[in-house]
């Protein structure tokens, strides 16, 4: 049986506590209005933070020289990946140097907890978290990312180039 | 016998037992990339360096043979030192594939650099670049670059199959495995140079690319692919199965299984799975559940006397199922009771080192279940009565490896002459267009269970991942027929 308490008069001492907080929130709003540039909150949209350029935003897939995918298909992302939002599926390339590349390559950012696993894990940097951090999106499937998106959509003007080169490491005799 | 010392640890081995075989007998690690338990001893790759007591100098554990009171050790900083030079000698012109690798992730080199190596490379000269993605075949890749130049597989053409096809080429630091002119390597014992390949030098076509192998569990089973019933492993993940590998078992298979059995899972897979039962109306075809199926063809077993009813078998079930089955075949009465065999002609054939004409698991297992109920009904018996209409109803428990039943469009037309024709399989087949039911059944690996081997071994096969978890077995869908209800929790 549960008993019930009717409030008595000790508990409408809230009221003094509300006015205690409004007085806080009305006296920063007031301070704000005439000290507008020390406001620590910016107006999205119309302002935007700039973050540092450590920033881990959106995942980027790295080209080669020639525009080509640099992943290799590898899955060491995958693996490493905390929250299991990456899949891939690997395939044979015809060119027999490059011999494996993915053919269909997803992130699920709305799996995604934006740790950047996946960039420490991968061996030819491939993938790499962006400074982006707005994505918009209609539904659910608009946030699962593939190839295309990753790789070339137009914030990244023409895509992204990776660090490591395939020739230059075959002519230093690797 | 003779004592010996290994590690410090006091056994006793068999006369003739090379000090490697000590080593894995008193189950302590040992590195080694050219031994291999089932081949000859080759003695190259030198990392299964040990000292033995009184000994100035290291030898090698696989071509040394243990003599009484023998006291030998892998474990001194002497040996690690040896073992780590060895190594890095085998990487000097290993290229950097790992990514890329198929092997990665069960690769002798990856292992031993982990134990052994973790240092950077002190070699200044550049890598030799040797051919990549060299075709051999159907079957096999070839990465020449890769190769550690064990022998392993050039044993085994020589060895096991005794084709001889593969080589060791040219000299030096650029030897190379291969062919002659890369013609193919295509006997029926192919592929399992790519199990003894302790590097991703040979890798699997079929497999190659699929998953990588840390993705993959992996159970013991017994192939079903024909009577010789060789002992594997097959690999799966929550995706499907992926992957068949020989286990050793020296009785039967020894080290090896052929290429056929390489298939196996493939059927098992979903997309290749009956997974509803069908079941033929005036209107067209209407999807049941298939214990639903069963039942309705329970009422219909009773507008017919018992001796309308014929059930044929093939020998591809457990011998549990047949059990079960014959069990319910009593309830229903009837005494018409066939095998179906296929490929009469070649069912005795051998072909000297695995593979068996007879391409059912488990021949011995139904032939016995027949002859424990005296069931002795001919093919010919059948064949008249179905021309003569006197068998009504005709239950056929279908092959589950239909490839090997290349006459199954002939015989459900024979079959399809009685007024309903119920069929039991794990996969659709063109010629079951017309049957009256289609019930789906479990396939090997979804099922506990024996099957019976052409020379009589009762061997275990195991439940591994359900694909269509609806689906039946023999011994279900017979009780479901015979009017009985499932009960909870005896499911095999
Ligand atoms: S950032 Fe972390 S959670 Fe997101 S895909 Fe990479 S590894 Fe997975
Ligand atoms: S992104 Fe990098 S780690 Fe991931 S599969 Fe591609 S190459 Fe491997
Ligand atoms: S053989 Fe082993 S070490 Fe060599 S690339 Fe393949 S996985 Fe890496
Ligand atoms: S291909 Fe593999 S099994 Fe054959 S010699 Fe080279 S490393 Fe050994
Ligand atoms: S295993 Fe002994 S030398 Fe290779």
């Amino acid at each position: 049986m549960s008993i019930v308490k009717r409030p008595d008069i000790k508990s409408s001492w809230y009221v003094t506590s509300i006015v205690k907080g409004m007085a806080l929130t009305f006296r920063n709003m007031i301070y704000n209005i005439f000290h507008k540039d020390e406001m620590p909150t910016v107006n999205y949209p119309e302002e935007k933070y700039e973050y540092g350029p450590r920033f881990k935003g959106s995942h980027i897939l790295t080209v080669k020289k020639d525009g080509s995918i640099r992943c290799t298909a590898c899955m060491l992302c995958a693996t490493n990946c905390p929250a299991d939002c990456i899949s891939i599926t690997a395939a044979e390339h015809d060119d027999p140097e490059v011999e494996k590349f993915p053919i269909s390559y997803e992130i699920d950012t709305l799996r995604c907890v934006y740790c950047g696993f996946c960039e420490e894990a991968c061996p030819v940097d491939a993938v790499r978290m962006g400074p982006e951090w707005q994505q918009p999106g209609l539904n659910g499937s608009s946030f699962v990312h593939d190839i295309q998106h990753l790789t070339r959509r137009p914030n990244l003007k023409g895509g992204y180039l990776s660090i490591l080169d395939e020739e230059e490491r075959h002519n230093s005799g690797i | 016998m003779l004592k010996c010392t290994v590690n410090g640890k006091e056994i006793e081995v068999a006369e003739g037992t090379m000090v490697i075989e000590a080593f894995k007998q008193a189950g302590e690690d040992i590195a080694h990339y050219c031994w291999h338990p089932g081949l000859s001893v080759a003695g190259v790759c030198r990392l299964c360096m040990i000292e033995v007591e009184g000994a100035p100098r290291l030898m090698i554990a696989c071509n040394t043979q243990v003599t009484e009171g023998m006291v030998v050790s892998n474990n001194s900083a002497k040996v690690q030192e040896a073992v780590k030079w060895g190594l890095d000698f085998h990487l000097i012109n290993h290229p950097l594939d790992c990514p890329i690798c198929d092997q990665a992730g069960e690769c002798g080199l990856q292992d031993q650099y982990m134990k052994f190596g973790q240092y950077d490379p002190e070699m200044a000269e550049r890598k030799v670049k040797k051919r990549k993605v060299v075709d051999l075949g159907r079957k096999i890749v070839l990465d020449t670059e890769r190769c550690i130049l064990c022998s392993r597989c050039v044993r085994f053409t020589d060895e096991v199959t005794k084709t001889s096809e593969l080589g060791i080429f040219n000299r030096g630091d650029r030897s190379e495995i291969g062919t002659h002119e890369d013609k193919p390597l295509d006997n029926d014992y192919a592929v399992n140079v790519v199990d003894i390949c302790p590097v991703g030098a040979l890798t699997s076509k079929d497999f190659r690319f699929k998953q990588r192998v840390w993705y993959l569990d992996n159970d013991s089973t017994v192939c079903n692919g024909c009577s010789t019933g060789c002992n594997v492993n097959v690999y799966y993940n929550e995706k499907g199965y992926f992957r068949v590998k020989p286990e050793h078992n020296k009785d039967i298979n020894d080290y090896w299984m052929c290429d056929k059995g390489r298939n196996i899972f493939k059927h098992v897979n979903k997309e290749n799975r009956l997974l509803k039962a069908i079941k033929k109306t005036e209107a067209g075809t209407q999807m049941m559940a298939p214990g639903a199926a069963a039942k309705d063809v329970a009422s219909l077993i009773k507008n017919y006397s018992s001796d309308q009813v014929a059930v044929v078998f093939t020998g591809q079930y457990t011998n549990e199922e047949y059990e079960d089955a014959m069990m319910y075949i009593d309830k229903l009465g009837t005494k018409k009771v066939y095998h179906w065999v296929n490929n009469s002609e070649s069912f005795d054939d051998f072909d000297g080192i695995l593979l068996r004409g007879d391409k059912n698991p488990n021949t011995a297992g139904l032939i016995k279940a027949l002859e424990a109920k005296s069931l002795n009904s001919t093919w010919e018996q059948l064949e008249a009565e179905l021309n003569s209409g006197a068998i009504k109803l005709v239950i056929l428990a279908g092959p589950e490896l239909q490839e090997y039943f290349p006459d199954i469009q002939e015989k459900i037309q024979l079959f399809s002459k009685a007024e309903n024709l119920v069929v039991l399989s794990s996969n659709p087949n063109p010629a079951y267009r017309d049957v009256d039911y289609l019930i789906p059944m479990k396939t090997f690996v979804e099922k506990k269970g024996s099957f019976t081997n052409f020379a009589g071994t009762v061997q275990k096969i195991q439940k591994m991942r359900l694909v269509v978890s609806q689906a039946l077995s023999l011994g279900e869908a017979m009780q479901l027929m015979a009017g009985d209800e499932l009960q909870i929790g005896a499911s095999l």
